[in-house]
């Protein structure tokens, strides 16, 4: 089925999820979607499949305007999606689970057994009919979704970062299946922020940033080219400084760390203070775990941190704080800060833990509101002391979580520090960053944004597949170069030789 | 989560819903609405006993349900709390045997005191099985909540059997000289009304004061957040337990001293629950549980009233109770979906 | 996470609010509102004419004079009665109800005031006390408590009102000293009930292998445990001829009077069980009726199983063809002296253990425990039991004859010797040959 999107909006609130986003994909071929997280693709996604509408903009199939009300009516005009999260299901039978959603009471449970088993046998997917739906790892269940959908008459499938969390085998198999359905005639939306997934199995992609639709492009893919369109950003932002850097303050040594998708070995960094080192990498090569690992918040599972001369690793994240160690999430609602709580009340939290003013037990509210109303006027936050975190806006949450900061600060761990901020609030933040740099605060963050990186840091840090791959110092690396290396290609000899 | 109405507000409506479809039942199973509700507040305030005996309901009640504002405030939902009532229940009785024949005075200080270690303890079981076990606490709780009743008849039929009775049902009867002394002829305890109070202030206070109340709120709303920013969010879960479970074992204790004055089988009477209930009906505050206890305690001693003159099932006003929370929950939902509440 | 938790706990409650509401009826539909206390009317004119007949002369008169007087200030005597579970349950309950129906039809100017399931499961939150209060409140002037648990709660009410009189059923705080003066005891010697029982289960087992099923453990359940392998053994060894050692009974004890979903066994599960082992006769002990039923639904599957229910004369209804019979109570008659007593000012406190009238045991106002055959029970069975009773009745048979050991190989009767009230009132252990716990 041909599917066709023109001048696509969405808006968040204040967020352009979708800014006039036109893509067309015909029938039986593979249309990638790539983007790092939070460029839109997932809306987009969801406009498509009945989720919610667009604010404007029109959605075609084979030429006939439709309007898709729910996710029912969508699947209804075959459009199918296949969801990241594998969602947590009920005790429920593989069978019970692939005859649901179909309509009408009265489907014979032997009828439904037997299309199941057809189209497993088409497939070559082994799925036990009467097995449990929970005892699947995430790559059966994506067999499963897969059938269902196909069952059910979907001529278009969309699949939302398929290839995380499923194995090498499970992939190549899932790699197999697209290209079968496609072969059939089948169109098939491939949403992914992996370039090694878009470039084998797509015949053309789209690439998103932030809301917008910066660039095409037909098999063969260009991976270097992609990477350039997902990151760089035309923005200027100010001139590098340069501090003189003291000694070690965080060793990575020999580390293992894995989480349940990714496992990192032999992970060795040194970080001096005063030091920015930027983590550079597609989203999932690590960066995340690497962070976490270094702030005291995933136990590592071999090797050593050590912090300070102090070997942490291993050690209750409170150690950690003493130590002078903080940690900003790329999920601020999530991870940073407490929603239901004002900021006045966010400020007596890290005050008394975090400053070791634990003997205090109860809390002076006029002190504490004076406090964190002097705090709202230096970070200049848009907001008042009795505002809960959740009311302000994203700039704003960034703001107040580094105004929350202690002031003996030694290392400072960001996720994707200014990512979906305003240019005014991006440039506010490294203010209040460098001068904690120049104070002896050394600093790692990732981001999404190479110029960021290439602006701030002093060494840049490479991750792929879960490695460090490359460390490089910022004056001696191009954008280019370091393009190739996030897409986990060696750069062309040129190239290298240009930057020794 | 619950800042932005007034309880008395959404109280009302819910409160008029459940009115209006007890009355329904009331007239389907062929009686006076009005008469029913009359019996209801005669059978609960109509005599100087009655108003003592719903005060007697009332001290578990409201207790109950100020332990229960601190889990719930840590995002907790401790189904477990009438386990820990039990074990209340149990340490009290405990108490009274390691005690026995001491100095009155001495012997009630122990029996509320193991009271509440005791159900401290079982509470703290709960959270430890939640953070150790991964055993999500509705069905830690609900385990412990048998666990505990097993224990109670192991204990009145096994080792606190009473001697000389050739039947058994309950452990042996406790002197009078350590019941909670009551006022004349009423079966309430000042001493459990005070104890009660108390318990009532100083969780108001910590909840809105202290340095832990406002981390038990941070961990209840989001404790990822509260534990980067530096919580030690497992101790405060823990505490909250504990204090919970503090509680709880003190209307044990009290259920045990001032109440039956032995251990019966399921003396915790589902007090816990209706607290459940309670605390959800006032938002969660530690102002408005109280006198929704109140008005819970004197339905409950109503409700065996209605006999009186009126040919109808005691029932009816556990009728009443379970509509007023789904009205409740209901002009909840309908606010929040239709009307755009915060969640 | 939070709104499925919301949902989760709020269906519980609901589901618990459900059960504490609706009940615990194990089998008897609820035809009845439960928990409901009713006034009856004054005795009815055809009962008053009925028994102003069957009354001597001489008593007539003072009666008469007595009723009309009373009639006519209006104020008839009122009883209350605290039932531990529905009067209905066909078991332990109704035989309670029926008892004090018959003390309403035999005691002139009587009206009743009731409350029934007051138990931890259908009104946890109540108590003796209050409930005692509630019934004063409406006049009551004496006052019936039928179970074991209710024994301190009648005491304390009994104390806070010394102006009526109260009989708390199957205690003995009336024999120690615990009770105070206006309280007394009634008990049916059960015992004898319980042989007859165990000695039609010993006719009716072709396997021999008899299952008990038992409540919680203490001395009134041990000794009927004992009374009825004493009279299976009897029968095994004495009537048919068999081997004792052949003869395999065994009692599992569920834990308490009644099913508590998810703290006692399953009494269905515990006789289905039984069944499954290979028992053909499962003789109840608890106050509902499940032995009677499962074994019924049992036998209607096609399994050769008998039952003994307990209590209550009609218990048999439920599964009439597999019922071997039902030891019951009539507690009519000792209520009615009690009663009579308090109402002529000579009232004195009393335990009473009541035997059954051995002239005839199903006497309805004068024994105290009966039993009634079933269609289960055979010819010889029924002439077994006649004979049993007989003996019983003449003297020329006690089954607690020595020797008699208990459980642990301790003697419990000496050789030749014969256990005294006192020794079965308070029994120990099970007797040896009996498997089961006894502690």
């Amino acid at each position: 089925m041909k599917v066709t999107l023109s001048h696509i909006h969405k808006r968040f609130g204040a967020v352009h999820a979708n800014n006039d986003i036109s893509i067309n994909v015909e029938g039986g071929t593979i249309f990638g979607l790539l983007g790092e997280n939070g460029a839109g693709k997932s809306t987009l996604m969801k406009v498509l499949s009945g989720f919610f509408a667009a604010d404007s903009g029109e959605i075609k199939l084979n030429d006939q305007v439709v309007s898709l009300s729910s996710p029912a009516d969508a699947l209804e005009k075959g459009i199918g999606m296949l969801h990241q999260d594998p969602l947590d299901v009920p005790p429920m039978r593989l069978l019970e689970n692939f005859m649901m959603g179909v309509r009408g009471f009265l489907q014979p449970r032997r009828t439904a057994e037997s299309s199941f088993r057809e189209l497993c046998q088409a497939f070559d997917f082994d799925l036990d009919p009467h097995a449990f739906v929970h005892d699947l790892s995430v790559g059966e269940r994506q067999q499963l979704e897969i059938v269902r959908l196909l069952w059910l008459g979907v001529e278009t499938l969309i699949l939302d970062e398929p290839t995380t969390g499923i194995s090498a085998p499970q992939k190549e198999k899932l790699f197999a299946t697209l290209h079968q359905l496609a072969a059939d005639g089948k169109s098939i939306i491939f949403v992914s922020h992996k370039l090694e997934d878009v470039e084998v199995l797509c015949s053309e992609v789209a690439v998103l940033r932030q809301g917008v639709l910066v660039g095409q492009q037909n098999a063969p893919i260009d991976p270097a080219g992609l990477v350039k369109m997902m990151f760089v950003q035309e923005v200027n932002l100010e001139e590098r400084l340069n501090v003189d850097l003291g000694s070690t303050f965080l060793q990575v040594q020999d580390a293992t760390m894995s989480d349940l998708r990714l496992k990192m070995e032999g992970v060795t960094l040194d970080v001096k203070a005063g030091e920015v080192i930027g983590l550079a990498g597609l989203e999932g090569s690590g960066q995340q775990l690497l962070m976490q690992a270094c702030a005291g918040l995933h136990r590592i599972d071999k090797g050593a941190i050590v912090v300070g001369g102090q070997t942490l690793s291993g050690r209750p994240y409170q150690e950690w704080l003493n130590a002078g160690v903080a940690f900003m999430p790329a999920d601020r609602m999530a991870e940073g800060l407490v929603p239901g709580l004002s900021i006045a009340e966010h400020h007596v939290l890290t005050r008394y833990r975090r400053d070791q003013e634990q003997d205090k037990k109860t809390i002076d509210w006029p002190l504490f509101r004076k406090h964190s109303q002097e705090k709202i006027t230096e970070f200049n936050i848009k907001g008042f002391v009795d505002s809960t975190v959740e009311s302000l806006s994203g700039g704003n949450q960034q703001r107040a979580l580094l105004s929350l900061l202690p002031k003996k600060l030694r290392l400072l761990i960001m996720e994707h520090p200014t990512r979906g901020l305003d240019i005014e609030s991006v440039l506010y933040i490294w203010g209040k960053l460098l001068k904690r740099r120049q104070d002896g605060t050394a600093i790692i963050f990732s981001s999404a944004d190479l110029d960021e990186v290439f602006q701030y840091s002093d060494r840049i840090v490479v991750c792929f597949g879960g490695q460090i791959t490359a460390v490089l110092n910022t004056s001696e690396t191009s954008v280019e170069q370091l393009g190739y290396l996030i897409a986990g290609k060696q750069p062309p000899a040129d190239l290298r030789e240009e930057n020794v | 989560m619950k800042r932005s109405f007034s309880p008395v507000a959404v109280g009302v409506a819910p409160v008029l819903l459940a009115l209006l479809v007890t009355s329904l039942i009331i007239i389907i199973a062929g009686a006076q609405p009005l008469e029913v509700f009359l019996a209801i507040i005669n059978g609960s305030f109509g005599t100087a006993i009655k108003i003592s005996d719903t005060f007697v309901v009332w001290v578990s009640l409201a207790i109950c349900s100020a332990g229960l504002l601190v889990t719930f405030r840590a995002g907790q939902w401790n189904i477990g709390v009438e386990g820990q009532i039990v074990l209340g229940a149990i340490g009290a009785v405990w108490a009274t045997r390691l005690f026995e024949g001491g100095a009155p005075a001495l012997v009630i200080s122990t029996m509320l005191l193991l009271g509440m270690i005791a159900g401290a303890l079982w509470g703290v079981l709960v959270g430890l099985l939640k953070i150790y076990g991964g055993v999500n606490e509705i069905f830690g709780g609900l385990g412990l909540n048998f666990v505990a009743t097993s224990m109670t008849i192991y204990l009145i039929s096994g080792p606190w059997k009473p001697e000389g009775t050739s039947s058994v049902s309950a452990s042996k009867l406790l002197p009078n000289e350590i019941w909670l002394p009551t006022l004349e002829g009423l079966r309430v305890s000042p001493v459990s009304i005070v104890l009660a109070l108390i318990v009532i202030v100083l969780v108001f206070l910590a909840l809105r004061g202290t340095i832990w109340g406002l981390e038990l709120k941070a961990v209840g709303q989001n404790d990822r957040s509260a534990f980067v920013l530096g919580v030690p969010t497992q101790r405060i879960l823990l505490s909250a337990y504990t204090v919970c479970g503090i509680c709880a074992g003190l209307v044990g204790a009290i259920l045990v001293a001032g109440v039956r004055h032995q251990l019966v089988v399921n003396i915790s009477a589902g007090y816990g629950f209706f607290s459940i209930l309670i605390v959800l009906l006032s938002g969660f505050t530690a102002v408005w549980s109280p006198l929704i206890a109140f008005f819970f305690a004197a339905l409950g001693i109503g409700g065996t009233a209605l006999r009186l003159g009126l040919d109808l099932d005691s029932s009816l006003s556990g009728v009443l109770q379970g509509v007023l929370v789904v009205s409740f929950e209901l002009v909840q939902g309908i606010r929040q979906k239709w009307f755009g509440g915060d969640n | 996470m939070k709104k499925i938790n919301v949902s989760v706990v709020l269906v519980l409650l609901m589901a618990w609010l459900a059960a504490c509401t609706g009940g615990g009826e194990v089998s008897t539909p609820p035809e009845e509102a439960a928990e409901e206390t009713v006034v009856e009317e004054p005795v009815e004119e055809e009962a008053m004419e009925e028994e102003a007949m069957e009354e001597e002369a001489m008593e007539e008169e003072a009666m008469e004079e007595e009723a009309m007087e009373e009639e006519a200030s209006g104020e008839p005597y009122t009883i209350g009665l605290v039932m531990v579970g529905p009067r209905d349950d066909r078991g332990w309950n109704q035989a309670h109800w029926e008892g004090m129906e018959y003390v309403l039809e035999n005691v002139p100017n009587t009206e009743l005031v009731w409350f029934d399931k007051l138990n931890p499961a259908d009104n946890p939150d109540l108590t003796v006390e209050q409930v005692v209060d509630d019934l004063v409140a409406q006049g009551a002037e004496f006052i019936i408590t039928n179970s074991a648990e209710m024994a301190d709660g009648t005491n304390i009410a009994a104390a806070n009102h010394p102006d009526v009189f109260f009989i708390h059923a199957s205690g003995d705080d009336a024999l120690t000293g615990d009770a105070p003066a206006n309280v007394s005891n009634v008990m049916g010697q059960m015992e004898f009930g319980k042989m007859i029982a165990g000695c039609a289960a010993a006719m009716a087992s072709e396997t021999g292998q008899i299952a008990y099923l038992g409540p919680l453990i203490d001395a009134e359940t041990r000794r009927l445990v004992n009374s009825s392998y004493l009279g299976a053994l009897h029968c095994w060894e004495t009537v048919r001829g068999n081997d004792p050692a052949d003869l395999d009974f065994e009692v599992v004890w569920i834990g308490f009077w009644f099913n508590i979903p998810g703290v006692t066994l399953d009494p269905t599960q515990v006789v289905n069980d039984f069944i499954d082992g290979g028992a053909d006769v499962v003789i109840s002990g608890i106050d509902t009726t499940e032995a009677v039923v499962v074994s019924g639904q049992r036998a209607a599957a096609g399994d050769n199983v008998f039952a003994v229910p307990y209590d209550f004369t009609g218990a048999c209804e439920e599964a009439p063809d597999i019922c071997l019979g039902v030891p019951y109570f009539n507690w009519g008659p000792d209520y009615v002296r009690l009663i009579e007593a308090a109402m002529n000012d000579s009232w004195s406190q009393e335990w009473i253990w009541s035997p059954p009238d051995w002239t005839d045991i199903n006497n309805p106002d004068t024994s105290a425990i009966g039993w009634v055959s079933g269609n289960g029970l055979s010819a010889d069975a029924q002439t077994a039991i006649d004979d049993l009773v007989a003996g019983l009745a003449d003297g020329s048979l006690n089954l607690y004859t020595g020797p008699l050991n208990y459980q642990d190989g301790t003697e419990f009767v000496a050789d030749g010797a014969t256990a005294s009230d006192d020794q079965i009132w308070y029994t120990e252990q099970l007797l040896e040959g009996i498997e089961g716990v006894s502690e």
